[in-house]
């Protein structure tokens, strides 16, 4: 009885682990597979390995796209690290190289990492707050994009009507909820802002984690919230109103790759670089906007997306 | 701006086509994203998930076995490795995913070193319980036949406990299946991956929500019904 | 080293925000004994009566394995795609997912009860309601406990997940690193471990209890 049991939980364990085997081989094959399609292209050895990884929200998904599929094209070898969360986690996943390469928002370099005590007048004076803050990390910002996407302070156009209010400043003494990332409580360009700069005091933050503020919005959660300029909804004007925002709490955000320094040396870093400017130079507003719309309304990927416009423009 | 910008000619905008009429009502599910998807999005996030799961057991009963053991030879040991595993389980994994990322940084590891921590509590309790519930008339008899005391554990008690542990393997696949995807919070990887990005578009992309969360589904009872499969093959004595 | 100044630093996050996290510990609560309340109230009479009847061994066993394979992620997102976002639709997706394990116990509380007890009953001239309740129950309260045990654990520590679908809680605190940073999202870990601790205690002295009062007659 003992003896067969034996056999059998021999023949059992042959068993679990042959299924093991199996499940690993199929698993391996899989993502050989995968490795296989980034193999296509191209890999020349003295090019740096880069590491991309990307905000966690579609526009970032698109730029991260573009920008990697672009440096593929150029021989590079790049493996998409997928989202790191708030400016912050990217922040730290940069410095301690998680990753060495990400887009991001020059006025949220500015205001919310270097914490520029005021806001900065021009476009160009935030680019500089922003590259002189990375550059103090070891790393560096190149050129940025033509378009920014701004934050903005977003109601339904209903709403908006019954309150009767056009600028942010409008909303003083008037109590409202405002739906924004978790992150927006403390910033300057966002609930921090409207605090210390517009003064308006009745405020009930809504946090959201991965809803969006439109979907808030439109079931009347929340009276306003953190939009995004390039936001395809930004677009349908009867449905949805942005508050002007008199005092530029919401600063200039043109988009710049920050990446590690140690990405530049040599001819393949000059390559990088040209080939990224070449690919910030195209993005306009509009531009941005038509990508997003295909994101969002039309359910196209990232990739997809990226590919299509790089081809476009002869940048692939 | 007069910064560093390139001089540059306006961008070609490309037609970047339409969505169906489905994805663009984004009705309940539209079957032809899923086929023009499934290549691109859903089948490597579903052998993605299948690895994180197949290691996070295996490595998960490596761990379990050992500590059970330890709590089955000293029984004093028990309790306080029985409590330790039962503390693991309550930590909510949206917390345990972040709090590992100073540790072992935005990698796979993260996703496995929580998944494991989640494995032990199902798996050690199993493999206690199985090995305990040997019957002690048998241990006698093995005893009687002057088996050693290796030999009683590997030739009696283990094949005993057999049906028991691989009970706990089933439960502890199933389960780690669906915690995996809310490891795609913090790591954009597995079925999670899909379904958090249908939750961030406006309005929820309620295919993507419906595939991705359909396949994990899939995935744990088919899972399971191979486990239980495995389970009669193994132990035919134990039929339930 | 770098967990133990972590854990420092989430000891003294605690009482900086005594109140913040007293707020959201209730509203987690409020959420989590909400859906366990009413899958209590759908799970308990069904998995009992089923298992009195001795029917339904495939529905019990499949709710079960069912119940473990739903991804909360998924089921919470549903929950927001049908109800729109608010209490409900956590509510709703926490009470299919605190179903299973009740169910199930239930049924095979009763089910596996002594059936020589149970004829003993009948011969005795008592009704079914009457040997479900003064007989079956009792023999198995212990299992039924060790079910609702099991639900509630799950429950907190899932309802956290709530926190990314505008549902309040710990769970917010956890999914605002940037504001809260590490210490407090571990702080509010802490926290959902307590609540899902005592909770588990208060019950587990319940089923010791009723081991006690079954000991006897067993």
């Amino acid at each position: 009885m003992v003896r067969k049991h034996m056999r059998r939980a021999a023949k059992a364990a042959f068993a679990v682990s042959f299924g093991v085997a199996l499940l690993i081989g199929i698993t391996a094959c899989g993502s050989a597979k995968k490795s296989g399609v980034a193999g296509e292209q191209k890999t020349i050895s003295s090019k740096p390995a880069i590491i991309l990884g990307t905000k966690n929200f579609g526009e970032e998904y698109i730029l991260g796209q573009l920008y990697g599929q672009a440096l593929q094209a150029k021989g590079f070898k790049v493996s998409f690290k997928g989202s790191f969360g708030s400016s912050e986690l990217a922040d730290v996943a940069i410095r301690h190289g998680k990753m060495n390469f990400y887009p991001e928002y020059t006025g949220v370099i500015a205001l919310d990492l270097a914490k520029a005590k005021t806001p900065p007048k021009s476009a160009d004076q935030t680019y500089s707050i922003a590259k002189t803050y990375e550059a103090s990390h070891g790393l560096t910002l190149l050129n940025p994009t033509p378009f920014y996407d701004s934050d903005t302070f977003t109601m339904l156009t209903k709403t908006a009507h019954k309150l009767g209010v056009k600028t942010i400043a409008d909303m003083k003494g008037k109590p409202f909820s405002y739906a924004a990332l978790p992150e927006c409580d403390k910033r300057i360009t966002c609930i921090l802002g409207f605090k210390t700069i517009y003064h308006l005091t009745h405020i009930k933050f809504v946090p959201i984690g991965t809803i969006s503020v439109y979907t808030l919005l439109d079931q009347k959660k929340a009276t306003s919230g953190d939009g995004f300029s390039t936001d395809p909804q930004q677009l349908q004007h009867s449905k949805y109103t942005a508050l002007t925002d008199t005092k530029h709490i919401f600063g200039f955000q043109n988009v710049a790759p920050v990446l590690s320094k140690k990405l530049l040396k040599g001819a393949a870093g000059k390559l990088l670089v040209k080939t990224c400017n070449a690919v910030s130079s195209k993005l306009t507003l509009a531009a941005m906007q038509a990508m997003n719309k295909a994101y969002v309304v039309d359910k196209a990927t990232p990739k997809q997306i990226a590919d299509g416009f790089l081809k476009a423009n002869g940048l692939k | 701006m007069t910064g560093p910008r390139l001089a540059a000619g306006g961008p070609v905008i490309p037609n970047f086509g339409h969505g169906t009429a489905c994805l663009r009502h984004n009705h309940w599910f539209c079957p032809s994203w899923v086929r023009e998807h499934w290549g691109d999005i859903l089948q490597p996030a579903l052998l993605q998930h299948l690895e994180l799961t197949a290691i996070a057991v295996g490595i998960g009963f490596g761990i379990a076995f050992l500590l059970a053991l330890v709590g089955f030879r000293w029984r004093f040991a028990d309790p306080p490795l029985g409590a330790v595993t039962d503390l693991l389980y309550t930590i909510p994994s949206l917390a345990l995913f972040q709090l590992l990322v100073p540790v072992t940084g935005l990698t796979v590891t993260t996703i496995e070193v929580a998944l494991v921590s989640y494995t032990l509590f199902v798996l050690y309790r199993n493999i206690v319980a199985g090995l305990r519930a040997v019957p002690a008339e048998v241990l006698e008899a093995a005893r009687g036949m002057g088996l050693t005391r290796a030999q009683t554990f590997l030739r009696v008690e283990l094949p005993l406990a057999a049906p028991a542990i691989l009970a706990g393997v089933r439960v502890a696949t199933v389960s780690t299946i669906s915690i995996a995807t809310v490891a795609a919070l913090v790591i954009s990887y597995g079925l999670g991956a899909p379904i958090f990005e249908a939750l961030q578009q406006p309005d929820i992309f309620r295919t993507e929500l419906l595939s991705a969360g359909a396949l994990a589904i899939l995935l744990a009872l088919a899972a399971d019904t191979v486990l239980a499969l495995l389970q009669r093959t193994l132990t035919p004595w134990s039929r339930l | 080293m770098l967990l133990a100044s972590l854990f420092v630093d989430a000891f003294r996050f605690i009482p900086h925000h005594a109140g913040l996290l007293l707020n959201k510990t209730g509203e987690l609560a409020e959420l989590a004994f909400a859906a366990l309340g009413i899958a209590l109230l759908i799970a308990l009479p069904l998995g009992l009566w089923l298992g009195h009847r001795h029917r339904g061994l495939f529905l019990a066993l499949g709710v079960s394995s069912l119940g473990r394979a739903l991804p909360s992620i998924a089921v919470i997102g549903l929950g927001i795609a049908v109800l729109g976002v608010g209490f409900w639709n956590n509510t709703v997706a926490l009470v299919v997912l605190a179903i299973p394990p009740i169910l199930t116990n239930a049924y095979f509380a009763v089910e596996g009860a002594d059936r020589d007890a149970v004829e003993a009953a009948r011969g005795m001239g008592l009704t079914e309601a009457q040997i479900l309740v003064r007989v079956e129950l009792p023999l198995g309260l212990p299992l039924v406990l060790a079910g609702l045990r099991i639900a509630t654990v799950f429950v907190i520590a899932t309802a956290t997940i709530a926190g990314i679908a505008g549902g309040g809680g710990l769970g917010e605190v956890m999914t605002n690193q940037p504001t809260y940073g590490l210490p407090g999202v571990l702080a509010a870990a802490l926290c959902v471990s307590a609540l899902a601790l005592v909770t588990a205690g208060v019950l587990a002295l319940g089923q010791r209890a009723a081991f006690r009062r079954m000991a006897p007659s067993a």
